[in-house]
């Protein structure tokens, strides 16, 4: 990461990637690990704040393995409103921003994902689900839970 | 049948390969740009294709590859926006996922044309594996010598670059996208020139994916016959439709850009869903004005849709039916505007969170007819905010205010949603016990 | 010059002038909350917006935003730019607490007003309010996020044109915070800015908290006496007592802003120990016997030893009227001429720097802002002159460079070039530079000096730029540098480049005191009087040689020789105390005018805030003011010292009355820099006591001692100044007491290397006076060769013989803990 912040002709533009990069290794970006990278980058702790806490993919609450980004996009709702958020918060036994008993889940309402056509969608570990019906849900989380996959992290 | 162009080397499962993209006469365009034409032939050639941004304001091409002075200096940037963060916009992903090479010849091709070194390419954190596609691609792109130092032995040196974002609607603004790009709080900046002060004070031309995806076809068949693909007499190209909402087959069309809205719908899209009758639609992103029934047949195009008071936005169909309440539909656009405005400019940061506040009470029974001239005012100034962002999370307001100002007149007299009960199939699914 | 018509009236208004600026020319306030002069546009509240009826612009727009232009017709009153406006200030109005009863913004708070302006009278929002955690600032700026409306400009100062990096704008949309990382105290000394932009109550005046409605207290326009530079402020006093400064602006000078030494310095004002009474021999006295035993005192001494056996010493900080009357004072009495400075070293380094000061060069604080490259010789600008650190920052901005000569780690909020030489090298290499902008090519000549190429390719980006500005300090360096820096611009004017002069001088009146002083040698240095008794009285007149003078031992054997000390001063200091007779002066917020003149020669008036007298809170800590009524002001005795001059002479047993004429009078007879000055109630910059040109041989800067070079193994001892610390009246302010860095020994590693040093490390130094420990700090960015040593208030650093002191690394040892 060093090698790659000193070749960069604007140290800065790395920021984003480095705050993935800490946020890859603690799970999220705990304030020791805002430190680390802001040492990096040269920047003040509170310069990179300002731009941690603009992002809605920098986690600087603890988060669980996989985060459930649930679109609440307007085409999702108007199949669904709320109840994929509440049917997964309900499931798992967690508000939005807890971490399941598991250690496995964060449930988080996003922006639109992209995936409309398939609405409702969640995305989860970079990929995208639609359209989610309960049982869709029960068999994403099963398989999360039980089989073993790459994290797909923000390089 | 329409022959596609930006979707020609679609196949079922997965995207096309170089080699595949070549086959169907890839990279041609670049070959013959470096070896036979000047960066200015080709920005000519943009211009008179007629090509417009396909990101939202449908800015001509071309011309904004002419902002940059004859003597503005060196490094140069563009910067193609991946960004797609517009609810109910999913045309990037769905063009990435088909032809990556397309859209990097098109950036490579707009570096040239504005000799550019480095191109930025700005792409949303849900679309993390299109990123990941996107830096494969490259790679495979510089192996072949259409990417690095001399490129395909001429003077022109171009290095594309993946700028993974971490989210937010306001990174897609052109001059937002440029902070977030530098490290920076991504703010607009309106006050400076992109093509001469852009990222790090230099000329930086921004460009939406799809736009640039049409360049390298331009380049190969001409302007008249980007033309020539209209359905109207002003459009030049295709057009990615994106139609999404209560339609049989929601999913990104290509077609020659002018389509009438009620072809895409009830051919494309497969018609309205079972027992689903169009009320509305977005016609352009959720940025866009409600379009009521009665524009079925407007074509879907820049300037067609201007003339009925409308914008075609991203091109982003969301289709409403009967059965679907819009307070509550504009409601949850407000809380997503309100969530991703940059806190910058105060009629967005303060004002969108009132609009909503106003239209929850409207939703939750508790509206007055009073709110309604507030809605109104407030809706229209957000006109005077700094950038684009706070007009656009208002027109679905105004369109409300507009077109369906008895639905909103019901929930005031009512003092509840007169839609509760059109919701339940819905709610059986998700709450079997109910 | 475009014209437009604002409102039905026309105006013509320089290219680039904001529409809002335009406006305010004509009386019409559009409101605001982001847009502020000082720091420019931003277009973030949209408070400002007015209709544009004709020309290039049409609809609402921000009036910020845009320049004006010819056929502009701008309507600041239509109804639909009033509609939105009243929006915008009932949007920012949702979460604010409506705290205005305990909030100190209040009655001179931005937000009230444009809310009453904005017509905003009934809260129509019916959701919850936002609340906020608020932070730990430090001890001059408090924080109250709930009633934060936005506007950035906190954050466009501090980070914008400050050039700090430790507090911003955190989060997004509604829920964004102005603050720091942490709890922790703001590390840019202009902090105190943002209390003065914030326009509603988040960002507060700390030391001022809970003391009164803008209304309450007596306020007048001040002038800052914590450097050289005179910037510009507006006290504020109540209950008998200074509480707050404000910056002030000066097209000239400071522009809006000023530097928390500035803004918190003042309580020197208040201080409990302040002397009060005439005293004599240690006991408070009535005024009229103090004057008496004085008087009779002091003629006394006069008649028996002579005239020349009774000195007087001024000062570089009393005001202009102080140091001339003292001198007609003298003159009048037959005594020897006044002397205003205890070091002679810093007089004849004020006296160089003054003499080459004429017109066209000299350039004004607000002029280094347009500089294409400033090199600045021989000062630390954050620590020895702030606001100058700000200045040059704003050349930066503009495109300019910064070049920086000088030994100390210096630190500037921006980046700049810094090549740390040592005082010696400092008039080589101007020297060395003067020859080059002439042609030479310096490095022609093959001289072994390492740094020469350094030099020469700085040497040769000065010629190539056409408004180049000399800073030269007179805090390190040799006598003789100042006017080395004078002779490089006039060769770059020769060289047909608009090359400009700008020095720092050691105190707020430095200049005035220069020019009063003699010329030339001057007098014998008034401690070599003291010591051969040639002097017998001595009346200090507010100054204090025990902060200045560097050697203690040899000031206190000397004043041990006097017959008299007596003391005119408002602060309680060593002298003050030791002094026979005390007369208490009054200060420049108290009573009195008084002028000051800035380094470049800058004659500015500061009127009085109040009238003086014992602070409230000294006489009834209760905090509730007293019930008896007096017919005059406690502790209301002090005066000036030209009351007390004059009482002086009249008490004299053969009483002299002082020349009654005008005191502006005289002075321009005495020399005709004085005739510029017209009224400065009607110049508001101030009036420049320089020449046009500098008469040839009129000035001709003492010849400095040849400087010792540094033998092998001896580190030069550099006594500096810090922004916190070691300045004489703020080192008595309560309020900066607290914000001081405790102080700490600098040198190079390659010196601490060869000690076996490391930072962290409590080091010993002896010197001639006794031995000094202090906590060592191992700094990359200085120059070998030194120690940087500060003078700071709570170090013996008076242990030291004198302001250039070598010190053989023996004298330099580890204190084991
Ligand atoms: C709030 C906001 C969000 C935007 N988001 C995007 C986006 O995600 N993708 C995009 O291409 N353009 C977006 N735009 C438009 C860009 O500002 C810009 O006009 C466009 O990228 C230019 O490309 P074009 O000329 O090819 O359309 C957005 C504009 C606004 C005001
Ligand atoms: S309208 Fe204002 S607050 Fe909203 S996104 Fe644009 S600049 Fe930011
Ligand atoms: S703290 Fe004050 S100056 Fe800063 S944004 Fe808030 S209101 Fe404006
Ligand atoms: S820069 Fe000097 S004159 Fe100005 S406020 Fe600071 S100490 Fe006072
Ligand atoms: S609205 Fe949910 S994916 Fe677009
Ligand atoms: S003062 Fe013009 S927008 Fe704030």
């Amino acid at each position: 990461m060093q090698a790659e912040i000193a070749v960069a002709e604007h140290p800065r533009e790395q920021a984003i990637n480095i705050m993935y990069a800490v946020q890859g290794h603690y799970g999220y970006l705990p304030d020791e690990g805002l430190l680390e990278a802001a040492e990096l980058l040269d920047l003040t702790p509170l310069e990179l704040e300002e731009l941690a806490t603009f992002y809605d993919f920098i986690y600087r609450r603890p988060v669980g393995k996989y985060v459930i980004h649930v679109c609440d996009g307007v085409v999702c709702w108007m199949f669904h409103e709320n109840s994929v958020f509440e049917y997964l918060c309900q499931k798992l036994g967690v508000c939005a921003g807890e971490i399941s008993a598991d250690g496995l889940f964060t449930v988080l309402p996003t922006a639109c994902i992209g995936f409309c056509d398939h609405a409702p969608a969640m995305l989860v570990n970079g990929r995208l689900y639609g359209p989610l019906t309960p049982l869709l849900i029960d068999e994403i989380l099963e398989k999360l839970k039980t089989e073993y996959c790459d994290l797909v992290v923000c390089k | 049948m329409f022959e596609e162009v930006l979707f020609k080397n679609r196949r079922p499962d997965r995207p096309a390969t170089l080699d595949e993209y070549r086959q169907s006469g890839g990279y041609e365009a670049l070959i013959e740009a470096v070896k036979q034409r000047t960066p200015d032939e080709v920005r000519q050639l943009v211009t008179d294709s007629g090509l417009r941004g396909r990101g939202g304001a449908g800015f001509p091409t071309g011309r904004k590859w002419g902002f940059i002075p004859a003597d503005a200096g060196f490094p140069r940037y563009v910067v193609p926006n991946t960004d797609e963060m517009e609810p109910g916009t999913f045309k990037d992903r769905v063009l990435v996922n088909i032809d990556p090479h397309l859209v990097i010849e098109g950036i490579i091709l707009s570096g040239y044309a504005v000799r550019a070194q480095t191109g930025f390419f700005f792409i949303r954190p849900s679309y993390e594996l299109d990123a990941q596609l996107i830096e494969r691609e490259v790679e495979v792109a510089r192996q072949a010598g259409f990417l690095g130092n001399n490129i395909l032995g001429s003077e022109f040196s171009f290095e594309l670059v993946v700028h993974r974002s971490a989210g937010r609607y306001i990174c897609g603004e052109a001059t937002a996208q440029v902070n977030a790009i530098q490290g920076n709080r991504a703010h607009p900046m309106k006050d400076r020139h992109m093509a001469s002060d852009g990222l790090w004070h230099r000329p930086t031309i921004v460009n939406n994916a799809e736009t640039l995806a049409c360049v390298p076809h331009i380049l190969r068949q001409g302007a008249e016959w980007f033309k020539g693909l209209a359905r109207t007499k002003t459009g030049a190209g295709t057009k990615l439709y994106c139609v999404s909402g209560k339609v049989n087959q929601p999913g990104c069309y290509e077609l020659p850009i002018g389509t009438p809205l009620r072809e895409i719908i009830e051919g494309s899209a497969g018609g309205m869903m079972p027992g689903s009758e169009l009320k509305a639609v977005m016609p352009g992103g959720a940025s866009t004005a409600y379009m009521p029934a009665k524009y079925y047949d407007v074509e879907m195009d820049f300037d067609p849709l201007k003339a009925v008071g409308h914008r075609l936005g991203t091109a982003a169909i969301m289709v409403f039916d009967q059965n679907t309440c819009l307070v509550a539909a504009t409601l949850n656009l407000m809380e997503y505007f309100a969530r991703e405005s940059c806190g910058y400019c105060t009629p967005c940061r303060e004002g969108l969170p009132y609009i909503r506040d106003l239209l929850w009470r409207i939703e939750a029974g508790e509206g007055r007819e009073e709110f309604i001239p507030m809605l109104q005012q407030m809706a229209r100034h957000m006109d005077s905010s700094y950038c684009a962002f706070a007009p656009g999370a208002a027109e679905s307001v105004l369109g409300l205010l507009k077109y369906f100002l008895d639905e909103i007149r019901e929930h005031i007299s009512q003092k509840k949603c007169p839609f509760a009960e059109a919701y339940r199939p819905h709610r059986k699914l998700w709450y079997p016990a109910e | 010059m475009p014209k437009l018509i604002i409102d039905q009236r026309s105006i013509e208004v320089p290219a680039g002038t904001k529409v809002i600026a335009a406006a305010e020319k004509l009386g019409i306030m559009i409101p605001r909350f982001c847009y502020h002069p000082g720091l420019g546009s931003f277009g973030a509240c949209r408070m400002c917006a007015v209709k544009f009826l004709e020309g290039p612009v049409k609809g609402i727009e921000m009036s910020c935003m845009e320049d004006a232009r010819d056929g502009m017709v701008v309507s600041t009153t239509d109804p639909e730019a009033m509609e939105f406006r009243q929006y915008v200030i009932e949007w920012l109005m949702m979460h604010h607490p409506l705290d205005c009863p305990v909030c100190d913004e209040g009655g001179h708070c931005l937000l009230q007003d444009e809310t009453v302006s904005g017509g905003h009278g009934r809260r129509r929002y019916l959701g919850h309010k936002r609340t906020y955690h608020d932070q730990y600032l430090g001890v001059f700026v408090q924080h109250e996020m709930n009633r934060c409306i936005h506007c950035w400009r906190c954050r466009n100062f501090y980070q914008g044109f400050a050039g700090y990096r430790d507090y911003g704008a955190m989060q997004i949309g509604n829920r964004m915070y102005f603050g720091r990382y942490e709890d922790g105290p703001l590390e840019s000394p202009f902090a105190g800015n943002i209390i003065d932009l914030c326009p509603t109550g988040v960002l507060t005046d700390k030391p001022c908290r809970f003391v009164g409605r803008r209304w309450d207290f007596e306020r007048a326009p001040s002038l800052c006496l914590h450097c050289s530079l005179g910037c510009n402020t507006t006290g504020s006093a109540r209950y008998r007592q200074m509480w707050r400064q404000e910056g002030r602006f000066n097209e000239m000078v400071n522009g809006y802003f000023i530097c928390d030494r500035g803004r918190y310095g003042f309580a020197y004002e208040s201080h409990p120990e302040r002397p009060r009474r005439a005293r004599v021999a240690g006991l408070e006295v009535a005024w009229a016997e103090a004057i008496q035993t004085a008087a009779e005192k002091l003629s006394q001494i006069a008649a028996t030893a002579g005239p020349a056996a009774v000195a007087c010493l001024g000062s570089a900080r009393s005001s202009l009227e102080t140091q001339a009357t003292l001198q007609r004072f003298c003159r009048a009495l037959g005594w020897s001429e006044p002397r205003y400075f205890s070091v002679p070293s810093q007089e004849r380094q004020v006296k160089a720097a003054i003499a080459r000061l004429e017109a066209p060069l000299a350039v004004s604080l607000r002029e280094i802002e347009t500089a294409d490259f400033v090199l600045v010789v021989g000062a630390d600008p954050v620590n020895e002159a702030p606001m100058l650190a700000l200045a040059l920052r704003q050349a930066w901005l503009k495109g300019g460079a910064v070049a920086v000569l000088d030994p100390r780690p210096v630190f500037l909020p921006f980046e700049f070039e810094h090549l740390p030489l040592a005082p010696g090298d400092l008039e080589a290499a101007l020297e060395a530079l003067t020859a080059g902008a002439g042609g030479t090519d310096l490095l022609a000549g093959g001289s072994p000096w390492p740094l020469l190429p350094k030099i020469a390719a700085l040497g040769r980006r000065l010629t190539q730029t056409q408004r180049p500005v000399i800073v030269c300090g007179t805090g390190i360096v040799r006598e003789s540098t100042p006017g080395l820096a004078a002779d490089l611009v006039l060769r770059l004017r020769e060289a047909g480049l608009n090359a400009g002069l700008f020095y720092l001088l050691p105190g707020a009146n430095a200049f005035g005191a220069g020019l009063l002083s003699p010329a030339g040698e001057g007098l014998t240095p008034l401690m070599e009087d003291l010591e051969t008794g040639a002097v017998k009285a001595l009346m200090v007149v507010e100054n204090d040689p025990f902060w200045d003078y560097p050697d203690r031992g040899r000031l206190v054997r000397a004043l041990d020789k006097l017959e008299l000390l007596v003391a005119l001063d408002y602060l309680p200091s060593p002298t003050v105390q030791r002094a026979d007779i005390v007369f208490p002066t009054l200060t420049l917020f108290e009573r009195n005018h008084s002028s000051f003149v800035n380094q470049e020669g800058r004659l500015q008036l500061a009127p009085p805030v109040h009238l003086g007298g014992m602070p409230m809170a000294q006489i009834s800590p209760e905090k509730h003011p007293p019930r008896t009524f007096l017919s005059h002001i406690p502790g209301g005795e002090p005066r000036t010292p030209g009351e007390i001059l004059a009482e002086l002479a009249a008490a004299m047993p053969a009483p002299v009355t002082l020349p009654g004429d005008d005191l502006w009078d005289w002075l321009s007879r005495k020399n005709p820099v004085f005739a510029n000055i017209v009224s400065l109630f009607e110049s508001p910059p101030g009036a420049r006591l320089i020449p046009e040109a500098v008469p040839a041989g009129t000035f001709s800067p003492a010849a400095a001692p040849a400087a010792a070079e540094r033998p092998p193994d001896y580190l030069e001892l550099l006594l500096v100044d810090l922004i916190f610390g070691t300045e004489e009246l703020a080192s008595y302010s309560k309020h900066i007491q607290p914000a001081e860095e405790p102080p700490r020994l600098r040198m190079h590693p390659a010196d601490a290397a060869k000690l076996r040093l490391s930072s962290g490390d409590r080091v010993a130094l002896r010197l001639l006076g006794g031995t000094l420990e202090v906590d060592l700090q191992v700094a990359e960015n200085m120059a070998p060769g030194v120690l940087v040593l500060p003078r700071h208030r709570q170090l013996n650093w008076r242990l030291a013989p004198d302001y250039r002191v070598m010190v053989a690394y023996g004298d330099i040892v580890k204190v084991e803990a």
